[in-house]
């Protein structure tokens, strides 16, 4: 029945995404059991990170002259991986793939792991998502945990004790990490701090470094409880040489990173370490980490007129996201102005948004005295303007707006160094196009 | 007299944001002390004089360890409500004081620690997200909010709540009866910072908290916007769907 099906899709031939897995199940429900796979089959997930892991991975393992199944145009819930696995058979329901790369959405686990079983399992990182699906991300270590299977190897984060918690006493674990800059915290801030107490005492943790939200490495003061040691380990860059050492096991390789945000130092960490457990030599782990290029991302910083223009993708109803991309705008220098528009467009018309993630997110960031104006447009921009009062915003320094698009015709540019626009998802073509070309025609009208 | 408030476990009792509802009443009272007693401390409340004691949102796990330094304290718990301490928990910390809590999918079914009268079922597969609008005594203006939630709670109508719900679930899809009220304590199944979102039920907290002077409502203006926009769209019968009436 498997291969009944798998040829049928091979013949509809429509591959990159979900409906032939759909089908496929429809067709054969245990197709994830029974369907011819790749020898190796390493399934990606975690709450950031997993799509761009999963194309490094790969890219890397295709550098490797192996061909590989992977669900990068696709969707990465259980229709989606079930789609990419048919891609990799023939019309004789043979496997014609060395490998499998699948993302997988969190919160699939229990609809694909029990039944694929994979080889491998990659976790970035699990931090809050969003309230109404995610919960918090205990619930998703044990949606996980429970999916499992104990002959699994796991490559897992060692910054994150919530991450290294995952599987059973039979999974073998490699641990990947970064070490600290030394700029890094030992007290933690912010409103997403997930692993506070000791597993085995419930004595709150020491951060012997804190990076953000609970990523970094704990001691417990009583018991003596820390962080796993990280197996494969990226350090921080030379200032003389821009290279980084990454230590895998015993060997250490000299690497320069094609990108240095330490969102993706994290995410090649996670692609080495698999490749090690692959058992790919470290010097050419390394050459390989070297050639790997993230994808764009939905990120774009300009400057016109001697003005910075930054557009951000701020995830509206994800507290953790939206605090990555206020530290991201304290980290630019110069005097600053903020569009935001980061309302659930769903809710608009047949619901009412919660806003209580914004009070997971650290808009205190916002409170700088580097932060000229805030325009906030929306229909929860009375919300939003109350969190930024919350956080210590000067509420005169708020400008609100019901149009989302309005407060870059309104925006003041006068002294400002930076302008960033921040939208969300739901509309950056609708708010975050707009706003962006609104103010690149203004900013080079000023400069001519 | 400066006002004492007692965040239990914060390190655990930290989720959605509900710890804005602490920030918020020191925002109004900023002689008040805020005390954060961790997990392996002895509560406050034990041994002194507290004037609001606050518990907020755990994971199902966290729920456990919050009975288990909970259940030594009972007949003190009992004593305080009695006396007309003020208590606020929300959102599922409230489930911790009932007689049990059951959750079939994490396999246990644990006693509470059986203050209050009613039971807790955990589905960790039947998570439950909607608004929720009603009445609470004392509160001049209707109180607006949200619930996303795993559990329900069942119990007898009799036991007051904290709000009758003109729309939206109460304690669960069976009845407008939601959370828990008695004297002082407040349990509240609902989520986020319930006081930033409602200005007036904060300023009856205040005036009970404080009454002579009653301290003013911290950022009143931009509070009462937000809850205003939020309210007239509560009002919109097109923002409420089925699943969020209750089955009579």
């Amino acid at each position: 029945m498997g291969k009944c099906a798998a040829l049928a899709l091979r013949l509809i031939g429509r591959e990159g995404t979900h409906v032939p897995g759909r089908i496929a199940l429809w067709v054969c429900p245990d197709l994830l059991a029974v369907i011819a796979r790749p020898e190796t089959v390493i399934v990606v997930t975690g709450t950031n990170g997993k799509t761009t892991t999963t194309n490094l991975l790969a890219d890397a393992l295709s550098a490797l002259d192996l061909s590989v199944s992977t669900n990068r145009a696709g969707s990465n819930l259980r229709d989606g991986i079930v789609a990419s696995l048919v891609s990799g058979v023939n019309i004789w329901g043979k496997n014609r793939r060395d490998v499998a790369v699948l993302e997988m959405d969190e919160r699939s686990a229990l609809r694909v792991l029990p039944q694929l079983a994979p080889d491998i399992v990659v976790c970035t990182n699990l931090t809050r998502d969003s309230i109404k699906r995610n919960a918090h991300p205990e619930f998703i270590a044990w949606i996980l945990t429970s999916a499992i299977s104990p002959t699994t190897t796991l490559v897992l984060n060692s910054d994150d004790l919530i991450t290294v918690s995952l599987g059973g006493d039979s999974n073998r674990r490699v641990f990947f990490g970064v070490d600290p800059t030394g700029d890094e915290s030992s007290e933690p801030s912010g409103s997403a701090v997930d692993a506070s107490i000791c597993p085995r005492c419930d004595e709150r943790l020491q951060w012997v470094f804190w990076r953000f939200n609970h990523i970094g490495r704990v001691r417990c003061p009583v018991c003596g409880f820390t962080s796993p040691v990280a197996d494969i380990r990226v350090s921080p860059v030379d200032s003389l040489t821009g290279l980084r050492s990454l230590a895998i096991n015993t060997e250490s390789v000299s690497v320069r990173l094609a990108n240095d945000s330490i969102v993706n130092v994290y995410n090649v960490a996670a692609v080495a370490a698999t490749l090690d457990v692959l058992a790919v030599e470290p010097t050419v782990i390394g050459s390989i980490v070297e050639s790997l290029t993230p994808p764009p991302s939905r990120f774009a910083d300009e400057t016109i007129g001697g003005v910075r223009l930054v557009r951000l993708l701020t995830k509206g109803l994800v507290g953790v996201a939206v605090s990555r991309a206020f530290a991201h705008i304290l980290s630019v220098p110069g005097r600053k102005a903020i569009l935001l528009a980061v309302d659930e467009t769903t809710d608009r018309f047949d619901g009412v948004e919660n806003t209580a993630w914004t009070y997971d997110a650290d808009y205190e960031y916002l409170a700088d005295p580097s932060i000229a104006a805030i325009y906030v447009g929306g229909v929860r921009r009375h919300d939003q303007a109350l969190r930024l009062a919350m956080a210590g915003v000067d509420p005169d320094k708020i400008v609100l707006d019901e149009s989302e698009t309005r407060g870059a015709d309104l925006v003041v540019l006068d002294g400002i160094d930076a302008i960033f626009n921040l939208h969300s998802n739901h509309n950056a073509v609708s708010t975050g196009d707009a706003v962006h070309g609104k103010l690149r025609t203004r900013l080079l009208e000023l400069s001519s | 007299m400066t006002l004492t408030i007692e965040m239990l476990f914060p390190e655990i009792a930290n989720l959605y944001g509900d710890n804005a509802n602490i920030e918020f009443l020191s925002r109004c009272l900023p002689e008040a002390r805020i005390v954060r007693t961790g997990l392996n401390e002895t509560p406050q409340f034990v041994t002194g004089n507290v004037d609001l004691v606050y518990l907020g949102p755990l994971t199902e796990r966290g729920q456990l360890r919050a009975i288990s330094r909970l259940i030594p304290h009972k007949a003190r718990i009992v004593e305080l409500i009695d006396s007309g301490t003020h208590f606020l928990f929300t959102h599922n910390a409230m489930e911790c004081l009932g007689a049990r809590i059951v959750n079939a999918e994490m396999n246990y079914d644990e006693p509470g620690v059986g203050i209050f009268d009613f039971s807790t079922e955990v589905g960790m597969f039947d998570r439950y997200t909607g608004k929720v609008m009603g009445n609470c005594d004392g509160v001049s203006e209707p109180v607006v909010g949200y619930k996303s939630q795993f559990s329900m709670v069942s119990s007898s109508p009799e036991i007051p709540g904290f709000m009758r719900t003109t729309r939206g679930i109460g304690r669960n899809p069976t009845t407008h009866v939601e959370g828990v009220r008695r004297n002082n304590f407040i349990g509240t199944s609902l989520i986020g910072p319930v006081l930033v979102m409602n200005p007036h039920l904060t300023q009856w907290l205040l005036a009970s908290l404080s009454p002579s002077p009653t301290p003013p409502l911290a950022l009143r203006e931009l509070a009462l916007a937000a809850y205003n926009a939020r309210l007239r769209e509560f009002h919109d019968e097109r923002t409420w769907s089925a699943f969020e009436r209750v089955a009579d």
